[in-house]
């Protein structure tokens, strides 16, 4: 069997190398098939709802994060176990590369209205990032907010001062173009959340 | 005559599985995640390499108000939770793992904890008995175990 020589099939691997940067260039979704959250297939807007910030404030969630690469995530202070590894992740992720930092907004919601006050949600989040942004609201308001986001509502569980909160157990993002291209589950480590963080923040808006 | 042989042989027993119970389990990989709330897990792996089951029957601290053995609840919405459990088998030749999303032992009203610091629990074995740990406090990340956390 002859052999090709070598010039050409470099200009042919050039050329394929350029056709395939091409296409990933221009759609958007050839890239998203590289990550390695649970990708939705045919993603869904950020959902709007208002709640309550740490500050005391209203915070509309689909206007404030617009054009931003955002993280929503539905949990309580008590929780020992899943929370905070969540928020650990992704704390560390961006302690390595402080651009997807920038570029991220992490937004967790508490589902225990009761005992979780606004001071003390800033506190709990205070310790993985100063930056992530904290919300509550009345338990109408969350239920509003969860069904909006397409996550079963939290539910109390136990009774007395030590009920513990059945809540959903997946971080959320949507890319910058406002949309929920993947979730979390929990036990994501710490690589695919960098992987998957600089695929979704260069989803053109 | 029979009943105080059969009194020796019980105490025999309960002394033989004890010694046992005490060589056969290992406990490794120990870590609080510090805690960020009220609460903080405590995680470890302990394996059973002698010849007789063990089951454990409790946890306790200096360092928290409450310990419970707690399951992490896996709902098929995507929703999780934490439910106690009473006690945790460990047969014999196997392998009980706590870990985040699992099973952990959950220190409740637990002082202000350090990453870094460390604590000592004790395993309460129903055969092993009493068994003292040295766990360090880790960042929550870091409680994942095995990979890159």
């Amino acid at each position: 069997m002859p052999h090709s020589s070598s010039a050409p099939r470099l200009r042919l691997t050039a050329l394929v190398a350029a056709v395939v940067i091409v296409v990933a260039g221009c759609a958007g979704d050839l890239a998203t098939g590289d990550l390695q959250g649970v990708v939705i297939e045919d993603p869904t807007p950020k959902p709007s709802f208002t709640l309550t910030d740490t500050q005391g404030e209203p915070y509309e969630f689909a206007s404030e994060t617009e054009g931003r690469l955002t993280l929503l995530y539905f949990g309580y202070l008590n929780c020992p176990d899943i929370c905070p590894v969540h928020l650990a992740q992704i704390a560390e992720v961006f302690d390595r590369d402080p651009q997807i930092a920038r570029e991220t907004d992490v937004v967790f919601v508490s589902v225990d209205p009761d005992r979780d006050s606004p001071a003390e949600i800033r506190e709990f989040l205070d310790r993985f990032d100063t930056e992530f942004i904290g919300l509550t609201g009345t338990r109408q308001e969350l239920d509003a907010a969860q069904t909006a986001a397409g996550v079963s509502k939290a539910v109390l569980v136990g009774e007395g001062e030590d009920y513990t909160v059945d809540h959903a157990g997946q971080v959320i993002a949507y890319g910058p173009d406002g949309l929920n291209h993947a979730i979390y589950p929990f036990g994501v480590r710490q690589s695919e959340w960098a992987n998957d963080l600089a695929i979704l923040a260069g989803i053109e808006g | 005559m029979k009943r105080p042989a059969l009194f020796l042989a019980l105490a025999a027993g309960v002394l033989v599985t004890g010694c046992l119970g005490s060589e056969g389990i290992d406990v490794t990989e120990a870590r609080v995640g510090a805690p960020t709330g009220p609460n903080a897990a405590l995680y470890f792996t302990a394996s059973n390499d002698g010849d007789e089951p063990d089951v454990l029957i409790g946890v306790s601290t200096d360092v928290a108000g409450t310990v419970e053995l707690h399951e992490t609840t896996h709902g098929d919405d995507g929703t999780m939770g934490m439910r106690p459990v009473t006690s945790l088998d460990l047969p014999a030749g196997e392998t009980l793992t706590l870990e985040p999303g699992g099973l952990h032992v959950m220190l409740i009203d637990v002082e202000p904890l350090e990453e870094g610091d460390r604590i000592t629990v004790t395993l309460h074995w129903q055969s092993a008995g009493e068994m003292g740990v040295e766990t360090e406090v880790v960042s929550p990340a870091d409680t994942m175990g095995h990979g890159d956390g």
